[in-house]
């Protein structure tokens, strides 16, 4: 599903994020990322999301090469991921529904249809009863739930969680991984977790990824001591 | 189809509420730009109007050779086969003659330049309408190296004069219209610009939700739209009110010597042409504003 061959990324600047990155994901893994600030794993998350295209190699994901897709084809291709932040991002103007609602609006699905798969996401992140919350009515760790609800709506295969628990407490955070595993287990989506918590990986174990100055110099199986 | 227009639509008119301040701003800007606009184009268009009323008022006069009068139908049709030549009017001698006394002011000169009558210094006369009082100079050349013509005379140097100073005036009058125009679609593009920046939450998550850029750009561009025609509103009700009062003012002239345009449905056209430019540099501008942000974020 996620085929990463020699993939090297140079900025504009002249800063060199990643170095010859090979990297095989395959369907329904779960896999963690984690590596210090500024050693590229946002980069790697970004040519992934097809924000940023490798200056070399190739990166093939849900069978598009990254490094050949087109502007116009971007919103197609990202159709088939969805994206979790730190920071949550929510309409803040819009209720809990509202806000799952927009990420199938936008791609055009009918009333009916939006308004089963939203009850349907809500009753799998257990906010059912939030539905007409606003998000500064939530808490941080249901304000990360909706979110995540948001981003697995359209059934992407493919759920990159950015520092999910970056905000979070341990048990909130414990929570969040948590309900994770349980989408990568019910929606059968690979899930990537981007994160400098090595806390999480170690109550939750499995595959983790080390990447340190754009290198990767870990590919650890689910359960090995680091 | 139609829900996702009529979404873009609301989507649209919510922006505008949702940044009523901005949006107000910017159609306050857009109306002052849009009034100059409607200005110029009154003026311009009057200049435009009087230049072609004095081209047409002037006519070339070919005269015939003393004892060629009777080939003047043939110099007729020489002249009306140049390119341009609207048409002939032939004038007798005898005409020519009558013509001048006509334009004595008393009884008395008349009766004295009369008593000339078999002596007629006068030659007769083709008169010739251009189409274009751009093309008079060439024409009137033209004319010239025809047999049995004597002598060619137009407006002479003063009307060409008078006639380039209103083509350059008429001329500078555009340019300013075509820069106030671009001008409001700087002031548009802008405005939109601070609107994205303010909405790059909601803008990334359309886009990471896989949202197609168009579907991304539709309520930016009817946002744009609304505050280009909301800029317009003041300037096409100024344009109809203020031209009629300046028309009845001036007695429909200026000076008694040029004919302002007749407002209706003169005033009617320019106002249009407010609110539709008002709605096109709106929207170019906001088209401009949300391309360069999405090319900007792949």
């Amino acid at each position: 599903m996620i085929s990463i061959k020699d993939v090297s990324k140079t900025y504009k600047n002249g800063t060199h994020a990643l170095y010859n990155i090979n990297l095989d994901i395959q369907d329904k893994e779960f896999v963690y990322i984690v590596g210090s600030t500024g050693s590229g794993k946002s980069t790697l998350i970004k040519i992934l999301n097809g924000e940023e295209i490798p200056t070399s190699g190739s990166a093939i994901v849900n069978g598009t090469d990254v490094g050949k897709l087109r502007f116009s084809k971007v919103p197609l291709y990202r159709r088939g991921i969805g994206v979790v932040f730190q920071d949550y991002r929510l309409l803040p103007k819009r209720t809990v529904f509202e806000n799952v609602a927009y990420a199938l609006e936008v791609v055009d699905k009918k009333k009916d249809e939006i308004r089963t798969r939203v009850r349907e996401v809500l009753k799998l992140v257990d906010l059912e009863d939030k539905s007409t919350a606003f998000p500064d009515e939530l808490s941080g760790g249901q304000q990360q739930r909706v979110a995540i609800a948001r981003a697995i709506a359209n059934k992407p295969k493919i759920l990159i969680a950015d520092e999910p628990t970056g905000n979070l407490d341990p048990r909130k955070s414990d929570e969040i991984i948590t309900l994770l595993e349980k989408i990568n287990k019910e929606e059968e989506t690979t899930i990537l977790i981007v994160t400098h918590d090595t806390q999480i990986v170690r109550h939750h174990p499995k595959r983790m990824i080390m990447i340190e100055s754009g290198h990767i110099v870990a590919d650890l199986n689910k359960g090995a001591k680091f | 189809m139609f829900r996702r227009f009529a979404r873009h639509i609301k989507e649209g008119f919510l922006g505008v509420f949702r940044h009523l301040g901005m949006a107000l701003s910017s159609a306050s800007a857009v109306m002052i730009t849009l009034i100059l606009i409607g200005l110029f184009l009154l003026v311009t268009l009057n200049l435009y109007d009087m230049t072609k009323s004095i081209e047409s008022s002037i006519n070339i006069s070919a005269l015939v050779e003393i004892g060629r009068e009777n080939d003047h139908e043939a110099i007729e049709k020489e002249i009306l086969a140049i390119d341009g030549v609207k048409s002939v009017d032939y004038r007798s001698r005898d005409e020519e003659f009558d013509y001048y006394l006509e334009t004595q002011g008393s009884d008395e000169l008349r009766d004295f330049y009369n008593t000339y009558r078999d002596d007629n210094p006068f030659r007769a006369n083709i008169l010739v309408e251009v189409e274009d009082g751009d093309q008079m100079a060439t024409i009137r050349d033209e004319i010239a190296t025809i047999d049995g013509i004597d002598e060619v005379a137009d407006g002479g140097a003063n009307t060409y004069t008078l006639l380039e100073i209103l083509d350059s005036v008429r001329l500078f009058g555009g340019i300013l219209v075509a820069a106030l125009c671009l001008l409001a679609t700087y002031l548009v593009y802008n405005t939109i610009k601070i609107t994205i920046a303010s909405r790059a939450d909601e803008i990334w998550i359309m886009r990471n939700v896989g949202a197609k850029n168009g579907y991304v750009r539709a309520p930016f561009l009817v946002e744009g739209i609304i505050i280009g025609f909301l800029g317009a509103l003041i300037p096409m009700i100024l344009a109809i009110g203020a031209y009629i009062y300046v028309y009845n003012f001036m007695g429909g002239s200026l000076f008694g010597a040029f004919y302002l345009i007749e407002p209706l449905p003169f005033v009617l056209y320019i106002s249009g042409a407010l609110g539709l430019i008002g709605v096109v540099v709106g929207f170019i501008g906001s088209y401009i504003s949300v391309c360069k942000y999405l090319r900007l974020k792949r």
